[in-house]
């Protein structure tokens, strides 16, 4: 008999970002003088979120006289998209829940991008159906079959039920519960939560020593809300302050008349497609493909010094006003702070994440629900993944995109992402393989291409202190009313709501020292 | 070779091919009945509960224990080897599978539970005791592994499932023949287990060749008639079979028509939609790749262009092509005012800037959440507006005896579109009660002339189909289907499970 050994099928694909090779020189490398200087009246850095909002908000008061210097080949941040002939695909943000209903200026946005198609006699949005995700929209792998849902219930014992039901219940009455301040108590913005002292203790510990003291000790939920607080925020629930992981279940309170809280909107591109709807008026503003090497205040401005990587060449802007909407230990680099590069060393721990996107067949499926839009696993350490056609009208989609998420959380970030450089392709593919075996036993047959985008920042992890400390608000003072900073680092938490509103304010500041 | 030797080798290919049994009776069950879990663990339960049955039988065993050990071999060979093939051909008399699925298994368990006792006895006083219970056990449980390693990795992926049983069969006789033909000394008659165990061995090796026709007939009989063609298509299977009275065809194993009552489908389909329009000129057909709605909308003179639009191109190319079925349609597909588009029913409708006289949507029930889509409050909008505001629009809606739920969640999703509804529902005796919703902009709807030639509708009997009974009813609130919330597809699999009584 022939040996029992087959050989694996060689996956096609590779490590397609993000660009640490050129970020990178920004740490190791001495840049010599620009050789060309010109003048904008503001400059951005940074075409995530945050920046595209400042710089959307900018162009509707009619200042068109700006700039944003992406670094990537596109802009997006976080929100980074990949496609193939198939459709296409999220590398990070894939979703955003219900938007509550007192955000009238990202609702507006919304309503502007053909997501809100009006408003019912009852002042609610009317959310486009074909942006709403459709159902069945979530499904869990645990105790041999896909139930329904995220919230662990099949083969679950009856005291575990209980103890998941008291959790809901607790962040339902968290999720009405307002301060003697009038203020939501968990509210989105951050900003925008009320400051009573009943409720900011909760960011001096962590979520797991919370539920200790409310002896919500069964597994499963302990499962189901670290699973929730790696998903949003890559951070596990032992390490994630009380504060921000209730924050998770509690802030989410939007209703339309066709949707409720717990509905979320996607598109194949995932948040890609709200990067789109951000940036169609100001196309022509964004370089791509420029690394910021230097913020410097010089006289009465701004010099910003950049590195234009297809030409080599090293330019600057001489600018009135400068946004910086990067990451603050990016920030820090930028503006040679070395106080500021300490300080976010001290309190910002940013997490890795490893992407992959599978292109691949339809594969074997186990018994219970059919595919979902988020399909999860109990015993993973990755989150699973999202079908990225599940959005497509068609009937039959023959070939699918599924993006696939792994916060590095097993150790503490730096050694994680100094484990996560070395890997090469060939071990991200085994470590993907391996884990969607169990769901769909011949994977490596049906599997036809994997790309890998490894994150080797992507968010600051919310610990006990970011939410309701000083931290935040003094990195996010403007400097000299010339450098201002966005991003959701400031925010306290990485989601889209608070980007937008991160470079909506900055905007409106900006607006206001032009005058 | 030591004769005990032979004996224990006769334990381990028992052993194996024992559990092979087993597997292959667990995979047939989930196979053929679902819910794996339940399937393996009842057959594995069954199984070892007979072999404690035949366990204790042996007691009853006291002379010719050796001619008995091969009798046993050669009735686990005939019993196991021809287990698959005899499934596979009774699944179609649903009540009686599972008894005859666990008289397989019970059978098979009380022989191979009766080798270990029989044959300690053979050899008790052949081999030490210690050794004996060593040797036979440990020969006993080894074959298991080599079973279960060989039958995921090997032999269903290459043999399939009836001839790796009738493989083992096959292996269990020749051990059997092999005993009797070496032991022929001790034995008395060894001659008459010969010649049994190469008329089995004959028997086992003719169905191993013909197992294709087996599966083949079985299918046969799952319809009941003769298959005259069935192809596989990217989309579906599509299967036309052919009786002394009709033909039929089935997608998928549902039946989509009979030729002997189809008319009172189609008719019923096509004519309140068509004639409540005056001189409709522009036709949409969405579904309906038989041609057979196609039939009825030519009978209008006044039609001018019809545009169908079906997934699958090799359903409409068979009924634009082959001849029978040309003959039913009445080569609909080959007239030269219609269109035939092969594509996505949603996506082509929210790409399409036309306005329609009729639209006809002739769609497969909503039995999953991919063809529920179909009905949902986002595909009612869309055709909402590709219909012109004198036009009609007609919906196949499913049984509303079987499913009134179902049936008026979706008259309740189109309402929710904005439309007006005018529901009606026929008898068709291949289908049972069905149902069809009109919809329209127009509040002034009116049945106008009928086409000459009709076999079944007309003014009296549509009066008939307006009137719904109490028992089509639904007697509740029902949710609206939308995309992100598709309630309908909840009711129809409650209804139809209750109805087949499942």
């Amino acid at each position: 008999m022939q040996a029992c050994v087959r050989s694996p099928k060689k996956i096609s694909g590779k490590i397609v970002g993000a660009s640490s090779d050129i970020g990178h020189l920004l740490r190791d490398k001495d840049f010599t003088k620009p050789t060309s200087i010109e003048d904008k009246e503001v400059v951005i850095i940074g075409g995530g979120i945050s920046g595209l909002s400042a710089a959307r908000e900018l162009f509707r008061n009619n200042i068109h006289d700006f700039t944003i210097l992406e670094l990537e080949k596109e802009v997006g941040g976080n929100a980074a998209i990949g496609h193939n002939e198939i459709s296409a695909y999220p590398w990070g943000a894939h979703y955003v829940p219900l938007p509550n209903n007192d955000l009238k200026e990202y609702l507006d946005f919304l309503e502007e991008s053909g997501a809100i198609t009006g408003y019912n006699p009852a002042g609610l949005p009317i959310y486009n159906e074909f942006y709403l995700c459709f159902d069945p929209q979530e499904r869990l792998y645990i105790n041999g079959k896909w139930q329904e849902g995220l919230v662990p219930h099949f083969g679950v014992p009856a005291n575990d039920v209980l103890q998941i039901k008291t959790f809901l219940k607790l962040m339902d009455d968290y999720r009405q519960a307002k301060g003697t301040d009038e203020k939501d108590a968990f509210s989105i913005p951050i900003n925008n939560s009320s400051k009573d002292e009943q409720f900011t203790i909760l960011d001096s510990i962590t979520m797991q020593q919370w539920m200790q003291e409310q002896k919500l000790t069964s597994t499963y939920l302990q499962w189901f809300v670290n699973y929730s607080t790696r998903d949003d925020f890559g951070t596990t629930c032992d390490k994630i302050s009380a504060w921000t992981g209730i924050h998770y279940f509690a802030a989410r309170k939007g209703k339309g008349a066709n949707a409720e809280h717990h509905d979320t909107l996607t598109w194949p591109a995932g948040n890609g497609w709200l990067v789109q709807q951000l940036k169609q008026s100001f196309t022509p503003q964004i370089q791509n493909n420029c690394l910021a090497v230097s913020v410097e205040e010089q006289d009465q401005h701004v010099l910003v010094t950049y590195l234009d990587v297809p030409t080599n060449q090293i330019k600057a802007y001489r600018t009135k006003q400068c946004l910086m909407a990067v990451p603050q230990f990016i920030a820090a680099r930028m503006l040679h702070d070395t106080p500021r590069a300490e300080k976010v060393k001290a309190n910002l721990h940013y997490t890795p994440w490893a992407v992959a996107n599978l292109k691949l067949k339809a594969p074997e499926e186990r018994s219970g629900l059919a595919l979902c839009w988020d399909n999860v696993m109990y015993e993973s350490k990755s989150l699973g993944y999202v079908n990225a056609t599940h959005q497509l009208l068609d009937q039959k989609v023959p070939v699918r995109n599924y993006t696939w998420y792994l916060p590095l959380t097993d150790n503490d970030p730096v050694s994680e992402r100094k484990l996560a450089q070395k890997k090469t392709h060939e071990d991200w593919v085994k470590l993907i393989i391996n884990d969607l075996k169990i769901v769909h036993p011949d994977i490596e047959a049906v599997v036809e291409n994997i790309d890998v985008q490894v994150w080797g920042h992507a968010m600051a992890q919310p610990l006990p202190g970011i939410a309701h400390g000083n931290v935040r608000h003094e990195l996010a003072a403007s400097i000299n009313n010339r450098i201002h900073f966005a991003h959701t680092d400031l925010a306290g938490i990485s989601i889209f709501e608070e980007a937008f509103y991160q470079g909506l304010n900055a905007a409106k500041t900006i607006l206001q020292n032009l005058i | 070779m030591q004769p005990q030797w032979l004996l224990l080798v006769a334990v381990f290919v028992i052993a194996t091919c024992g559990l092979i049994y087993e597997l292959v009776a667990g995979t047939l069950a989930s196979y053929l009945l679902g819910d794996s879990i339940t399937q393996f663990s009842t057959i594995i339960g069954v199984y070892l509960f007979s072999m404690g049955i035949g366990s204790f039988l042996s007691k009853y065993f006291n002379t010719g224990l050796l001619r008995w050990f091969i009798k046993i071999e050669l009735l686990v060979g005939l019993v196991g080897g021809f287990s698959a093939a005899v499934l596979f051909l009774v699944f179609p008399l649903a009540a009686t599978f599972r008894v005859v699925l666990y008289g397989f298994v019970s059978i098979t368990g009380i022989l191979v539970g009766l080798e270990i006792p029989l044959l300690m006895r053979i050899l008790k006083d052949r081999v030490e005791f210690k050794d004996l219970v060593s040797r036979v056990f440990t020969f006993d449980y080894i074959g298991a592994l080599l079973a279960s390693l060989l039958f995921p990795l090997l032999l269903v992926p290459h043999l399939g499932l009836i001839r790796t049983s009738l493989f083992f069969g096959m292996m269990n006789i020749a051990v059997g023949w092999y005993l009797a033909h070496y032991f022929k000394a001790e034995i008395r008659n060894s001659k008459a287990l010969k010649i049994s165990s190469i008329v089995i061995l004959l028997a086992e090796v003719v169905a191993f060749a013909f197992a294709e026709k087996i599966m083949t007939y079985s299918e046969t009989l799952t319809y009941n008639d003769n298959v005259v063609y069935a192809v596989s298509s990217p989309y579906q299977r599509i299967v036309v079979t052919r009786n002394r009275r009709e033909m039929r065809l089935f997608l998928n194993g549902n039946l989509q028509f009979s030729s002997a009552d189809e008319y009172r489908y189609h008719e019923a389909l096509v004519h309140p939609a068509m004639a409540g329009v005056i001189n409709p000129q522009k036709v949409l057909v969405l579904g309906g790749g038989d041609g057979l709605a196609v039939r009825e909308v030519l009978k209008y003179p006044s039609v001018q262009t019809v545009t169908l639009v079906d997934l699958d191109r090799t359903m409409t190319e068979l009924f634009k092509n082959q001849e029978v079925l040309k003959s039913i349609n009445q080569g609909s597909f080959s007239n030269p005012k219609v269109t035939v588009i092969n594509g996505d029913a949603f996506s082509w409708l929210k790409a399409n800037q036309q306005l329609f006289d009729v639209v006809i949507v002739d769609f497969p029930d909503p039995s999953n959440f991919s063809i529920g889509k179909l009905y949902s409050t986002a595909f009612y909008n869309l055709l909402s507006k590709s219909l012109a505001p004198q036009g009609v629009a007609v919906i196949q809606s499913t049984s509303p005896f079987v499913a009134p739920k179902s049936f008026w969640c979706i008259d309740e999703t189109i309402h929710s579109a904005g439309l007006h509804t005018m529901p009606f529902h026929n008898y068709v005796p291949s289908f049972g009660e069905w149902g069809y919703i009109l919809a329209m902009h127009k509040t002034d709807y009116a049945l106008g002339a009928l086409p000459a030639g009709l076999k079944y509708f007309n003014p009296k009997t549509f009066e008939q189909m307006l009137d719904f009974p109490q028992d089509m009813r639904a007697h509740q609130t029902l949710a609206i289907n939308k995309l992100n919330n598709q309630a309908l597809v909840t009711y129809f699999e409650e209804e139809w499970n209750n109805y087949l009584g499942q």
